[in-house]
């Protein structure tokens, strides 16, 4: 198995690929592609597509045929988790200090909060595309921020595209994976579910095939903003960062998009939006992490627990 | 010096010639090995035999999430302790058996 780690979107990257020669080019090219990609959708480099659709809200906007996919896909998920998936709340995010990238806060700290939530925000289904002439409209002062579905599309592509260089690989972008084939020497992938509070330590282990696997969690990117913590997870209904059930939520899904939109969803929502989630979605494979380190989840996602060791420490 | 040199030539190439004709002569002459398709068992070191694994949830009330947590597996095959030399696996080593990474989830 050869691999390759470097940084870029702002967290550690691994790629991994079995085979030779093919292999080790593979890796490269993928690390070339992940490098294109983030200049193309990232909310802090004012260059990027995303940045010139922000600015230019209100106005049609000519949108390559990748972000148009994320625009598409960003619509699918507000309706299927019920809007708790909302890439337009960067105009709160910003508020609540998330104003520039995570390793520039660590370092200058956060931006002032800005005022209280006004609640007067336009929906992201207000946006208006015009796919024959590949366009969109953004409602005025409405700001998208594609971070967490667009570094999945990313990882999904990447996958893609490493997989016709070298099968089995798998792409993780700061835990967001995606396995494609199974490791030849008949195992299966195995992933460590990190300890939201104790980083260093390890929840759990569990085995996955061919799948992706995404978790979201409020303890990694988080700030003080005058004395209080604050996290980059906003909940859509009050503007606010969420106050949550859990620490992090894992869902492991065939779709890396859908468990990027849904992760974030289950971690606003808790267990009672769990609950109305999970009844719409019965196969939703998802594994919870709580305040005091319990781990909990859906049918399925006990079912990715059942071989696994759980980590006493 | 150039007839010593010559029959130098000739000597060598002459011994050479006569020495692969006798190694032929031999070699078609000599008795051909024993054809054995049915490998005698005494050359094969017998096959390990491995306890069936338990089942999991024998002697576990794990239908409870939480004494599922609680409680970590810890099963291991019994291997027949008379077997004294295994048969070992010819595993090509290569790249591709290289540990694998690990693969962590954290959130971002």
């Amino acid at each position: 198995m050869k691999s390759l780690e470097f940084r870029a979107m702002n967290t550690s990257i691994l790629l991994a690929a079995e085979g030779d020669d093919e292999a080790l080019a593979g890796l490269q090219v993928a690390r070339a592609f992940i490098e294109v990609c983030e200049k193309r959708f990232s909310r802090f480099l004012p260059d990027s597509e995303v940045t010139q659709l922000n600015k230019r809200s209100g106005q049609w906007q000519t949108v390559s045929d990748d972000l148009m996919d994320l625009l598409t896909l960003s619509l699918r998920y507000f309706k299927e988790t019920g809007g708790l998936f909302n890439p337009s709340i960067l105009p709160d995010l910003k508020r609540a200090g998330y104003d520039k990238s995570m390793e520039i806060i660590r370092v200058e700290g956060p931006g002032q909060d800005s005022g209280k939530y006004q609640g007067s925000r336009s929906a992201i289904t207000d946006i208006e595309f015009d796919l024959s002439n590949a366009r969109v409209r953004l409602p005025k002062s409405m700001e998208i921020d594609l971070g967490g579905i667009a570094k999945g599309w990313i990882v999904e592509k990447t996958a893609n595209l490493l997989i016709s260089y070298a099968s089995p690989c798998a792409v993780s972008a700061g835990g967001d994976i995606t396995f494609i084939g199974n490791p030849s020497s008949g195992l299966k992938w195995e992933v460590e579910l990190v300890d939201p509070v104790n980083p260093d330590q390890i929840s759990a282990i569990f085995y996955v095939g061919q799948c992706s696997v995404v978790t979201s969690s409020i303890t990694k990117r988080a700030w003080r903003q005058n004395g209080e913590i604050r996290h980059h997870l906003i909940d859509p209904r009050t503007g606010e960062p969420a106050h949550t059930d859990w620490l992090s939520v894992t869902v492991i899904s065939s779709q890396i998009t859908e468990a990027e939109a849904f992760a974030k969803a289950l971690l606003i929502g808790g267990e009672t939006e769990a609950s109305r989630l999970g009844s719409n979605n019965p196969e939703l494979a998802f594994i919870t992490v709580d305040r005091d380190g319990r781990i909990s989840g859906s049918q399925f996602g006990k079912e990715y627990l059942n071989n696994y060791e759980r980590i006493l420490s | 010096m150039k007839l010593f040199k010559f029959s130098l030539r000739l000597w060598i190439m002459l011994t050479s010639v006569l020495s692969f004709l006798m190694g032929w002569i031999m070699l078609a002459h000599s008795p051909k090995p024993i054809q054995n398709s049915t490998p005698s068992s005494a050359n094969i070191a017998p096959l390990p035999t491995l306890a069936p694994l338990p089942n999991l949830s024998t002697g576990n009330n794990q239908s409870s999430w939480n004494l599922f947590q609680n409680s970590p597996l810890s099963v291991q095959p019994q291997v027949q302790p008379q077997i004294q030399q295994p048969v070992q696996p010819t595993i090509q080593q290569s790249s591709n058996f290289a540990p694998m990474p690990k693969f962590q989830t954290s959130g971002s």
